[in-house]
């Protein structure tokens, strides 16, 4: 037997399906995936000749319906998952950091200029500092902006809430190793779960350090050691001849982490321990 | 193919991607489009008003519309949600596009709404593109033509993109895709080549 979207045919005798209600046509093709049959070449004429539809015009509009309303449900059913909301906020997050640091650094320039007093050390001033030194100028403009970013580290803070406790929940044991920031950082950059899940241990480890890699593979600099989950502490509080080894365990215990995420989605306390007490023990600590 | 004084062209609604007309017809960009470099460099697989599509990795669907243009129907697969939402509002200005949101080593998934064509385009950068290829030759009528795009660099960066290329040919090699040119994209595309292949039966 050979099936399509609209219908069967076994032995020479095409049934069709009874109509064209997409819903229906649709759920059925949900049970034909399900099957594994051997793909047997057809043309429309098999859908007139079962008597599906009448003309080659009528075959298009309906399949194109069809096709049109799964992809929409389907990329609906995506976006709204938890997870997808996490890389989302995510990257809204690190987007908000660069365009702070701009208007900061941009704003201390300015500052500075007006000021002769004002030392240029101190235009690499980041947060809290450099908002207060820029909200006690005379110049209403950059107090103004001074204000803005006040708001925005407000809003920053609440978002970093919002996403470690998502994170706890969507993917417990990487936010138990790395934290929820770093984990949901891992996840935006892996593009999902699932393919976070499928990830080699040695990928994970130099996730975003995109540019160092590929500098490695083409002309054989040193390899990155550590992309995202430099951020995270163990990492870079290790010392320098440490922080290979430290990456390299911690990246392994992640890929463990994420599978149990994706395939269990339940914190499992005694891996989160003894992978806590293997990364310690590459960073040297006993 | 439309050509108006050496520029590539085709006839459709405009305004798809923000892209140039020519006398009432939209310029097809070779720097854009690999498809529309393979027609610069001197391809010559004629895409017609009879001409059913396969395109694999739709992704925006610009070269997609183009294709449309000249297509009788084209089956759009792209895997990626972002493009998807961008090669659907394309999807919905033209009546002969079908969207197929589906993973292209995996042709089962979308099996039973392709009918046969006699055109397979290949976009994707995977670094199995050989083994896509030959999983979509099902859908290919025999004697049919598979246009396919080789990333060199996203199937391997670290050897030459003539490797890469020969190592797909010889993937290629006893498959119902009997391989006849390489056509290299410069100076449109960097390390890209088209891979023109023909289906026949052993």
């Amino acid at each position: 037997m050979a099936s399509y979207w609209f219908g069967d045919v076994a032995g020479g005798v095409c049934r069709p399906c009874p109509g064209h209600e997409l819903e229906a046509l649709s759920d059925r093709l949900d049970l034909l995936s399900e099957k594994d049959e051997r793909y047997v070449p057809f043309t429309w004429d098999l859908a007139r000749e079962c008597g599906f539809v009448h003309s080659r015009e009528e075959y298009i509009a309906v399949l194109r319906s069809l096709c049109t309303m799964r992809a929409e449900k389907e990329l609906g059913r995506i976006s709204r998952t938890p997870e997808m909301e996490l890389v989302y906020m995510v990257r809204m997050l690190d987007q908000i950091d660069e365009a702070a640091n701009l208007l900061t650094g941009r704003a201390l320039e300015w500052h500075a200029a007006k000021d002769p007093a004002f030392s240029r050390k101190l235009c690499d001033l980041r947060g809290q500092k450099a908002r207060e030194m820029l909200a006690g100028s005379e110049n209403p403009v950059i107090s103004a902006i001074a204000t803005e970013l006040t708001h925005l580290s407000e809003v920053r803070s609440a978002l970093s809430r919002e996403i470690t406790a998502l994170a706890t929940d969507v993917m417990p044991n990487s936010s138990g190793l790395v934290g929820g920031v770093v984990a949901a950082r891992l996840l935006s950059a892996a593009g999902g779960l699932s393919r976070l899940a499928r990830l080699p241990a040695a990928t994970i480890q130099v996730l975003g350090a995109r540019i160092a890699l590929f500098s490695h593979l083409r002309s054989g600099t040193p390899p990155p050691k550590h992309g995202i989950i430099y951020q995270h502490r163990r990492v870079h509080a290790a010392g320098k001849a440490r922080r290979g080894k430290v990456s390299r365990t911690l990246a392994a215990k992640l890929a463990i982490a994420a599978r149990i995420d994706c395939y269990r989605g339940r914190p499992d306390p005694g891996f989160l321990e003894s992978a806590g007490q293997a990364i310690d023990r590459a960073g040297g600590r006993r | 193919m439309i050509w108006i004084d050496g520029v590539l062209v085709s006839s459709g609604q405009g305004g798809v991607y923000g892209e140039r007309t020519l006398s009432g017809k939209r310029v097809w960009n070779p720097y854009r489009s690999k498809l529309a470099a393979y027609y610069h460099l001197g391809g010559d697989v004629e895409i017609g008003p009879s001409t059913r599509v396969l395109y694999l990795g739709a992704a925006h669907g610009t070269t997609v519309s183009h294709v449309a243009d000249y297509a009788e129907i084209v089956y759009a697969v792209e895997n990626a949600c972002i493009p998807m939402r961008d090669l659907l509002a394309v999807a919905a200005g033209r009546k002969n596009i079908i969207p197929l949101f589906a993973d292209a080593t995996r042709p089962r998934e979308y099996g039973p709404l392709v009918e046969t064509v006699q055109l397979l385009v290949q976009d994707v950068a995977h670094p199995d593109q050989a083994g896509i290829a030959i999983a979509n030759s099902v859908f290919l009528e025999e004697g049919g033509a598979a246009i396919l795009a080789i990333k060199a660099r996203s199937i391997d960066v670290s050897r030459s993109p003539r490797e890469v290329v020969e190592e797909v040919c010889r993937t290629l090699t006893g498959t119902p895709l009997v391989v006849g040119k390489v056509i290299w994209l410069e100076p449109y595309h960097r390390d890209h080549a088209i891979l023109v292949c023909r289906k026949h039966e052993p």
